[in-house]
This record gives structure tokens, C-alpha cells and sequence, in this order.
């Protein structure tokens, strides 16, 4: 891609992101929601791939519909309260509309159909942006405005997302589809707790860009798209493989790995908030994602076919260091024992 | 007045009626010309004028006219006009969901159209709209930057689109 028109994209994708997380009118959150929704478009569509054409039109049909029904919310807000502050969401109408517009920029059930595809229509970088940076700006108008929203409707979100990012799960093979339903369901986790301690919806959230970065990258560099191409990508970097498999298991939610902990901290909020129910059936229903987890971990330490473990590694000329991939996969497994520390700061 | 604001309104949702049910472009960009035409007038009615006129000009005199000229260059010599039955069903399915609309906002306290006039505040009567600008160009000055950054990707953005002729993104289509 040309590099002036990659470093325009990239500045205003941070610019946006940090205009949006630092408003506190509503006119300004919208404005970032949108330049950070124009900046992605080319990198979506960098490859000019008619697959890729086609994700950039669904990202951007669903993104602008969303920023206008955020428009709207916040409107009508105004119009009976007549004051734009973030916080001070009071009529109930804009929150319901905010959390459904909420709702469809995050990729949430029933508005998550447009997720997967726009995942495998863009690069794995692209994709890692799309499920990291984008989704802050949106978690944070949901943090900000989280003691105003009904939360039999954001459980019943919660639940759904839960529920479908895992059942679809299970019959991908293409490792980007797989990685969309993974961030429906953590989303959903996400969503559950928002209303009891909107804390640990940052901590899951922060955990989980760490460990899905730590996915895409190490993905990213073995160049692996599909189940088939890591089952044979052990003998690239063979290391990289057994990271792959530590880093799924902790997005899968395992104990001794870092991912379990914002589950459990939301299985103990549940039970404290007297909603032990919600924390029995999202729980089980994570137990569909753990299956496409281990999947995956499973194909990515296989040694057998086609090759037999006493074969060499493939001989590479560069061997490229990569110390990010390296220093977010020791974060997204060594984590869990400084789950005390982590519970002070909160 | 209050039945002018009401003729406007009608006038305005008759234009976007146009606007959906379009049978091509030439014909959908005169419901445009309508429905902005009623839009501005709805705007003066409500008090802020300075921000209508910028309306009507940016966009009938921008956007639209810049419209037109690159639509006419990629005309075609027999466009479809209204009076296809196709059009009367996209004209009769807006008009249900516009009355849904109304039926349903009409349990909402919000839809009661009051013509309500905002004057500045204290000893001053300058119009808000006018205050509202001078504040853009001089408080506000970061939120001016942000919106003209804003516009600047707009551009920036649709230039890379359509960059490469039959190699970019819209000829892989």
C-alpha cells in the first residue's frame, strides 16, 4: 500500500480512537467513532481482492448505521434533557437505542453477522485491528454509560453472544472465521458484568487484546490462514507452535494461563450479585469455544502427518525477530499469578 | 406558521418518498433537491438560520452540483423514469414504514413538534447558530481542527479507494 496514504490511516486510526475514549460530549465520540471507521476502509480493502471489497462495504454499511443510531440516541437525549454530557444518559429510549447501536459496532448477538466475514475479507493484521483496536472506542461509551442501560438486555446479549460465537465456532476451518467467533464469545463474557463492576470489563477486555494479539501475530508470522496450513507449520518455527498452543489454552479460559482469570473474577462477581444461574449457563457455554480451542492447539503441536518428528526443520535464510510476539505471549500465559495485584488496582 | 412547518415537513418526507423510490439516479437527485430544500426551510423555522443557509449551499451547491456533473458524464440515453410498477412498490413499502414510524412515535413524547425559537442568553440576543460559529473559530478551535481532519480523510480515504484505474478497488468488482 502506499506508504503516505498507510501512515494517514494509521495516525487517524489513533487519533480517532483516542478522540472517542477521552469525550466527554457526545458530538466528539461520534466524530471519533467515525474517523476511525473512514481510516480502516483502505486497509481493509488493501489487497483490491473482490473478497476484500466486499468486507470493506459490510464494515462500513454496518459501522455507519451504528454511528447513526449513536447520533440519534444521543439527540433525543439532548432534546429532553438538554445536556450532550456521556455519563448523564437518562432518557430511556436513547439508552436503548445506544446500546443496540453499541451493540452492532461491536460485533454483538444479533447484530454479529457481519463480523466473520469482514474478518476474512482482511489481511491478519488488518483482522488484529478489527478485534482490538476498534472495539475500545465502543466498550468505553458502553463503560461510560453503563449504570443507565437495562441489564436484563445486556445479560440477554451477553448470553446470546456467548452461546452463538461458540455453537458457529465449531465448524470453521479458517483460522480468522475462528478467531471472530472467539472475540463474539469473549465479548459476551465482557458484556455480562458491565452493569455489577464495570472494572472487570476493562481487566477481561485488556486481557483479551493481549492474548488475541499474541494469536495473530504468532499466526501472522508463520503466515497460517487455515487448519490445514498449521498443521504443517510445525516445522517453520516449532516454537512458535507450542506458544500458539499455551496462548489458545489461556484464551480458552484454563487455569494455570492468564485467561482465567477475568473468567473466574466474573464468575465470582455473579455469584456476589446473588446471579449464580447467568454464571452456571455462560460457563457451560464456554465449554463450546474450548472444543475450536483445542482444536486448534491440537493441530498446532501435531508432529505425525505428514512429516515424522525425527525430520529437520525447514531450513530458512531469514530468521526474523520478533520480540512483541514474543514479550505478549509471556504476558498471555504468566499472568494468572498476579491476579492479587491485578484485584488491588481495580 | 405552524401549518407552513407541517407543509414543510410533509414536502420534506414527499422528497425522500422520491429519493427511495428512484427508478435512476436523475430522477432520485430531484426528490434530493426537495427533500434539502424543506429540510433548510425546517431549520429557519426552528430559529437557527445561519446554519441552514450553510446547508443550502454546501449541499445544493456543492455536493449536488458535483454530483450531477459526474453523473451526466455516465448517462444513459434511456434512463427509467417513474411509472414502472417496480417503482410503485418501493413508493408504497416507504410509505408503510414511515407510517409505522409515526404510529409507533406516537407513543413517544419526543415526536410533539413544537416551534421553538432559541434567542442567546442574558443581555445577549445574538442567534444561537451565530454564537455557535464564532465559538467553532475561537474556543473551539481544537473541535474545528478534528471536523476539517475529518473531512481531509474523507478525501484521503475515497482517493485511495479509486486509486489504480483497473487495478483498485472498485473495477475488482
Amino acid at each position: 500500500m502506499n506508504p503516505h496514504a498507510k501512515l494517514i490511516c494509521t495516525v487517524s486510526l489513533i487519533m480517532g480512537t483516542s478522540i472517542t475514549i477521552s469525550s466527554n460530549h457526545w458530538i466528539l465520540a461520534w466524530t471519533g467513532l467515525e474517523i476511525n471507521t473512514l481510516a480502516i476502509i483502505p486497509l481493509i480493502s488493501k489487497s483490491h481482492h473482490p473478497r476484500a471489497i466486499e468486507a470493506t462495504i459490510k464494515y462500513f454499511l454496518t459501522q455507519s448505521t451504528a454511528s447513526a443510531l449513536i447520533l440519534f440516541s444521543s439527540m433525543t437525549n439532548a432534546w429532553s434533557t438538554g445536556q450532550w454530557d456521556i455519563t448523564q444518559l437518562n432518557h430511556p429510549t436513547s439508552c436503548l437505542m445506544l446500546t443496540m447501536a453499541i451493540a452492532i459496532k461491536l460485533g454483538l448477538v444479533p447484530f454479529h453477522f457481519w463480523f466473520p466475514e469482514v474478518l476474512q475479507g482482511s489481511s491478519l493484521i488488518t483482522a488484529l485491528l478489527l478485534s482490538t483496536l476498534m472495539k475500545l472506542p465502543p466498550i468505553t461509551l458502553l463503560l461510560l454509560t453503563s449504570q443507565s442501560l437495562n441489564t436484563t438486555l445486556l445479560t440477554l446479549l451477553a448470553i446470546s453472544s456467548t452461546l452463538i460465537g461458540g455453537w458457529m465456532g465449531l465448524n470453521q476451518t479458517q483460522t480468522r472465521k475462528i478467531l471472530a467467533f472467539s472475540s463474539i464469545s469473549h465479548l459476551g463474557w465482557m458484556i455480562m458484568i458491565i452493569s455489577y463492576n464495570p472494572q472487570l470489563t476493562i481487566l477481561t477486555f485488556i486481557l483479551y487484546t493481549i492474548m488475541t494479539s499474541t494469536v495473530f501475530l504468532s499466526l501472522a508470522q508463520i503466515k497460517v490462514l487455515k487448519l490445514s496450513t498449521l498443521l504443517i507449520s510445525w516445522t517453520k518455527t516449532p516454537m512458535l507452535n507450542a506458544t500458539v498452543m499455551l496462548t489458545l489454552l489461556s484464551l480458552a479460559g484454563l487455569p494455570p494461563l492468564t485467561g482465567f482469570m477475568p473468567k473466574w473474577l466474573i464468575i465470582q462477581e455473579l455469584t456476589k450479585q446473588e446471579m449464580t444461574p447467568m454464571a452456571t449457563i455462560i460457563t457451560m457455554l464456554s465449554l463450546l469455544s474450548l472444543f475450536f480451542y483445542l482444536r486448534l492447539a491440537y493441530h498446532s503441536t501435531i508432529t505425525l502427518p505428514p512429516n515424522s518428528s525425527n525430520h529437520m526443520k525447514l531450513w530458512r535464510t531469514n530468521k526474523t525477530l520478533n520480540t512483541p510476539t514474543a514479550i505478549l505471549t509471556a504476558l498471555s500465559t504468566t499472568l494468572l499469578p498476579l491476579s492479587p495485584l491485578i484485584i488491588t488496582m481495580l | 406558521m405552524t401549518y407552513f412547518v407541517i407543509f414543510l415537513g410533509i414536502c420534506f418526507m414527499l422528497g425522500v418518498l422520491a429519493v427511495a423510490s428512484n427508478p435512476s439516479p436523475y430522477y432520485g437527485v430531484v426528490g434530493l433537491v426537495v427533500a434539502s430544500v424543506m429540510g433548510c426551510g425546517w431549520l429557519v423555522s426552528l430559529g437557527v438560520s445561519f446554519v441552514s443557509l450553510a446547508l443550502f449551499l454546501v449541499y445544493l451547491g456543492g455536493m449536488l452540483v458535483v454530483f450531477v456533473y459526474s453523473v451526466s458524464l455516465a448517462a444513459d440515453p434511456y434512463p427509467e423514469a417513474w411509472g414502472d410498477w417496480r417503482v410503485v412498490g418501493y413508493g408504497l413499502g416507504f410509505v408503510l414504514v414511515v407510517w409505522m414510524g409515526v404510529v409507533l412515535g406516537g407513543l413517544v413524547d419526543f415526536w410533539k413538534v413544537g416551534v421553538v425559537t432559541v434567542d442567546g442568553g442574558g443581555v445577549s440576543f445574538v442567534r444561537l447558530d451565530f454564537s455557535g460559529v464564532a465559538v467553532f473559530y475561537s474556543c473551539g478551535v481544537g473541535l474545528f481542527l478534528v471536523a476539517g481532519w475529518g473531512l481531509l480523510l474523507a478525501l484521503f480515504v475515497v482517493l485511495e479507494l479509486v486509486r489504480g484505474l483497473s487495478r483498485g478497488a472498485i473495477r475488482a468488482v
